[in-house]
């Protein structure tokens, strides 16, 4: 500890703090402008200049650490003027053009000048001017350069927290002007994070170019709703518009960070294309009606099947709230008396109760600053740079400062590569073999301390060899990863939902884990999830098998897949779906399509008129994230408020006061208010939420506590019967489909964004750097992927790193539904790529 | 003291005899008859154009060029005390303005406005005056609404006219109400 002096205050602080930080802590106000707490540290802009008695020059204070016993002096006549000619030397070369500049009214710099800047400037000379006119630099950046005051903030947070590295600056002195290299398009994540550092109106938003200024929007700071990294987000409108989504340095896990889905996917929110009315069936077409009429319509439809012992169904989507994933299953369970629920359509029911367990989700949430507090971190099943591109800022992020061992296992490549000490590239869905294979390495060196898991699958039955054919990696990356494990103190190994696409063998993560704990290491499972509230859904009970809280149901139910059976044998008789879209995520989508057309009544709740609703009996106008009130429980375990701040469109309705009215149609007793009276039963239900304080959730959320429930026992997990995949490929079909989120979209309703769709709109399919050598085709050439049953034309992008024979399309685009490629039960779908030449197809070729 | 004392003033008694009162208050008439004419005649004849500092409807101004100065900065509606003004922004690439940023809406509503001129104060490039228009009386709310079509057409009276004349008027009427259309060739000063 060091007791400093700071102008006259004497304050005790840790060893090595900043004297920025020091100073703020004891109350007093340092300016600066290069210094941003989570990038590097440059002290190029000297604003945040002090004095130190006894040291000549004056130091800046954002780079130099307190030393015992030091005075220092943040206001002294020096200082002052120090700093007023360093604002007064920034302003040089500024253009005073703040009333044209879309930062003005935000912007540091002024800020700065107002409060501590000289008030005349002896600066006559010609001010530097790059250029006249702004240029674009992505379809959602536009710069500046002449405004630029050399901060490199962008420049940083570019190239260590994104990973993207495609900003930097040239020239030196006066005349360094930050851009990309060839001021063209860039090839970037386009998340708009160097805008938000961007202390000047240097870098800019292009969706927000001239549409209001700051002190005219209204804003609401809320959680966004696009991935299960749970990104504090603040959405702000100007008369009812959404205009900008901006993340803010202080609130959230995410800090100042957010993807572009999260800053640019809100304009699905003031769309045309919204259901703003209820909509009945009538003669074969869907009619707008009255909330009235669609609800008397509801209630004979599910009176009349329970009158009749008729099968009745519920699935709804993991983007909805925890207190309408709850209402809904308890609509399901008490009223409808129903087990036949779930939460999306993409999962292997079998497998998502399998990873409830072995990743100890019910032990209550883990913060992932303490998951990302370890010695090695194993990320396996998620494309974890697209599907959660903040975590993977904030893993990136972090292991530049730590020494952290991160081991990455996946098909396809991906930007965190770079970070990563060890990539295992595996062949698709092998996940439950590369872990196998660690554990496998791990029993082999270490017999005599694991005694007890010798008699355990997969130890038991998996050779190496066996392991090295299945998976498609080489045996000595895998037995590097286990060493890296067996070398650290502590383990976190991050699992993401690719592995419950199929019957994984995910229960063999019980054996690595339990193999792990047995060596004495700390292990932190940390789940990452693609849907921002997978895990609340689960929590609060929207699973066949789980009720809130994870408590076993009495009865088995049906999941996705076994209700979309019952119903093409024509059993099902009301199937409530809400915002799914079932017809275009099943993995078969012509099985799904022919299936709801055999529900006897199907009601659809959704904000657009999808493929789904578009089969349904009755249409229910839902709402929108900024609609409603509500908690969402992120990947973490970490409940976050989503808060209430624009009326819903038209005649839509928050989603659980349209299934609380659902519920009344049918049994006037189930009777709800509001989403706080909702969570107060969730804390009755869901014991991990009990000390969670709906009203009281700040920005940061609070994590789920684990309840007196013991942890997993090794043998309880059940074995799920697993299909290993193919180990010899046809050689019809050399590939295999992978599908997944892509970095700019997230399931359907980005698409529905024209700020995302501007940044890619038509669907792509990504291959491998040597198939697309072997095909020779490149980025942007169009080829045909042709599968058994389906066939599409897509635009290739190469992805260097992605292993060979792995074709990967995104799920997100409705030009090309991935889903058709699937056959139920048969696993991942085995295709034919071929380019597509010359000009009878409407010469797509660059 | 006698109460029905009689005073004989024979002053008085001329004074009545040769009418001097009647003929001094008359000569005053005769006076302003034939001397030079003060009164107004508004709305009929003539308007009253005020001085350059007068605080009147407000202008939206052009420069040489013809290019809207207007960049819409939106400083007016921030100064605006009783936050009658409304600007909205937008990215314009034809050249309209004297940036790439033109006021897209730029609204104010007159019944709120107290013709403070903040708005006029606050704006970067003069783009916003305070005119001389003060005939603002209207049949209809709506009228009071202006925009930035309305505020853009020139007024009646350039902004470099001196003011504090009386000129020719031709008193208008239409449905929208009553206007006095000045001509400002025929001026008059009457002191």
């Amino acid at each position: 500890m060091a007791t400093v002096k700071i102008n006259g205050k004497e304050i005790t602080v840790e060893d090595g703090t900043l004297i920025l930080d020091a100073a703020t802590s004891a109350g007093f106000e340092i300016p600066t402008m290069c210094f941003h707490a989570r990038l590097s540290k440059l002290a190029s802009c000297r604003v945040c200049l002090v004095e130190i008695v006894g040291q000549k020059k004056l130091q800046p204070s954002c780079v130099t650490p307190v030393m015992h016993g030091m005075e220092v002096l943040t206001e002294s006549p020096v200082v002052k003027s120090a700093r007023s000619a360093m604002i007064d030397l920034l302003l040089a070369n500024h253009p005073l053009d703040c009333p044209v500049c879309d930062k003005g009214g935000e912007c540091e710099l002024q800020d700065i000048t107002f409060k501590f800047g000289p008030r005349k400037s002896p600066f006559g000379e010609e001010k530097r001017r790059f250029h006249e006119e702004d240029y674009i630099l992505s379809p959602v950046i536009i710069q500046n350069a002449n405004r630029c005051i050399q901060c490199k903030r962008c420049v940083r947070i570019c190239a260590e927290t994104v990973g993207a590295e495609v900003l930097g600056s040239i020239d030196r002195g006066a005349g360094t002007g930050e851009t990309s290299f060839v001021k063209e398009y860039l090839d970037c994540d386009h998340c708009g994070n160097c805008i938000e550092v961007c202390p000047v109106g240097s870098l800019m938003s292009r969706s927000f170019r001239y549409k209001s200024r700051p002190w005219d929007l209204k804003g609401v700071d809320t959680v966004c709703t696009y991935c299960g990294t749970g990104c504090q987000l603040t959405v702000q409108a100007r008369n009812g518009e959404v205009l900008r989504v901006i993340s803010k340095p202080d609130k959230g896990i995410n800090h100042e960070t957010l993807c572009a889905r999260g800053r640019y996917g809100y304009s699905f929110i003031n769309s045309h294309e919204r259901l703003v009315t209820p909509m009945i069936r009538k003669g074969g077409t869907l009619e707008p009606a009255t909330w009235d009429e669609a609800l008397k319509a509801i209630k004979e439809g599910i009176t009349g099947a329970i009158r009749n012992g008729g099968k009745i169904g519920g699935i709804a989507s993991s983007r909805l709230s925890n207190e309408e994933l709850y209402l809904f299953q308890r609509l399901m369970r008490v009223v409808l008396k129903t087990n036949h629920i779930d939460s999306g359509s993409r999962w292997n029911t079998g497998a998502v109760k399998t990873f409830t367990e072995v990743m100890e989700l019910s032990r209550g949430g883990v913060s992932i600053y303490d998951a990302l507090n370890t010695d090695t971190l194993l990320v396996i099943g998620s494309s974890i740079s697209d599907e959660n591109p903040v975590t993977d800022y904030m893993i990136r992020r972090l292991s530049q400062n730590k020494k952290m061992n991160i081991i990455i296992a996946s098909p396809r490549g991906m930007k965190l590569d770079s970070s990563a000490a060890l990539t295992l590239r595996h062949r698709p869905a092998a996940e439950g073999e590369i872990i196998s294979g660690i554990s496998r390495v791990l029993y082999d060196k270490n017999a005599d301390k694991l005694n007890d898991l010798s008699g355990k699958e997969p130890l038991k039955s998996i050779s190496k060899e066996n392991i090295s054919s299945l998976t498609g990696t080489d045996w000595g990356r895998i037995e590097s990863a286990a060493n890296f494990m067996s070398s650290s103190n502590s383990v976190t190994i991050a699992v993401g939902n690719d592995v419950l696409r199929g019957p994984s063998r995910l229960e063999f993560l019980n054996v690595l884990v339990g193999a792990l704990r047995l060596l004495g290491k700390e292990v932190k499972l940390f789940p990452v999830f693609d849907r921002a509230n997978q895990r609340g859904a689960w929590e609060m009970g929207v699973h066949p098998a789980m009720m809130p809280g994870y408590s076993a149901t009495a009865g088995n139910g049906l999941g996705c897949e076994g209700i979309l059976e019952a119903s093409s044998r024509g059993e099902m008789d009301v199937l409530y779906v809400i915002g799914e879209d079932i017809v275009s995520d099943f993995p078969d989508g012509r099985f799904a399509e022919e299936a709801l057309h055999r529900v006897k009544f199907l009601i659809v709740q959704d904000m657009f008129l999808t493929e789904t609703a578009k089969m349904a009996g009755v249409v229910l106008p839902g709402a929108s994230f900024v609609e409603k009130d509500g908690t969402f429980t992120n990947q973490e375990g970490r409940v976050q408020r989503l808060r209430r701040f624009l009326p819903p469109q038209g005649d839509a309705k928050a989603d659980w006061e349209i299934i609380a009215a659902v519920g009344a149609a049918v049994d006037p007793s189930f009777n709800y208010g509001s989403a706080a009276g909702i969570f107060g039963e969730i804390k009755e239900a869901a014991p991990m939420y009990r000390e969670i304080a709906f009203e009281s959730l700040d920005g940061s959320g609070a994590l789920i506590k684990e309840t007196n429930r013991k942890g997993t026992d090794l043998k309880s997990v059940p074995s799920v019967a697993s299909q290993m995949p193919a180990a010899s490929p046809d050689p019809d079909y050399p590939f295999v489909l992978i599908t997944g989120n892509h970095l700019y979209h997230s399931g359907r309703l980005s698409l529905r964004t024209d700020i995302l769709r501007d940044i890619l709109s038509e669907a792509i399919v990504e291959i491998s750097e040597e198939d697309a050598k072997d095909l020779k085709v490149g980025k942007g050439d169009k080829v045909v992927v042709k599968g058994e049953r389906y066939e599409a034309t897509l635009t290739v992008h190469v992805n260097k790193r992605s292993a060979k024979g792995v074709v990967f399309i995104p799920e997100n685009f409705t030009d090309v539904r991935v889903n058709m490629f699937f056959t139920k039960g048969e696993g991942l779908p085995r295709v034919r790529v071929l380019p597509l030449t010359g000009k009878s197809h409407g010469g797509g070729i660059k | 003291m006698n109460r029905n004392h009689y005073n004989f003033d024979l002053n008085g008694l001329l004074k009545k005899v040769f009418f001097v009162d009647l003929i001094q208050g008359l000569f005053i008439t005769f006076h302003y008859t034939f001397s030079k004419t003060i009164t107004m005649k508004y709305p009929d004849e003539e308007t009253w154009i005020p001085y350059k500092r007068f605080r009147g409807l407000h202008t939206l101004n052009k420069n040489k060029e013809g290019k809207e100065l207007c960049v819409g900065c939106e400083l007016c509606q921030k100064s605006c005390p009783t936050q009658c003004i409304t600007v909205v922004p937008m990215q314009d690439t034809t050249g309209k303005g004297i940036a790439d940023r033109v006021a897209y809406r730029w609204e104010i509503n007159l019944l709120r406005c107290m013709f403070c001129g903040l708005c006029e104060d606050a704006c970067p490039t003069e783009a916003l005056k305070l005119g001389r228009e003060y005939e603002l009386a209207g049949t209809s709310m709506q009228r009071h609404l202006l925009t930035k079509e309305e505020l853009l057409a020139p007024q009646a009276v350039p902004a470099e006219f001196e003011g504090g004349v009386i000129v020719k008027a031709r008193l208008g009427t239409d449905e929208t109400g009553i206007k006095v259309v000045p001509d400002m060739s025929v001026q008059k000063r009457w002191w």
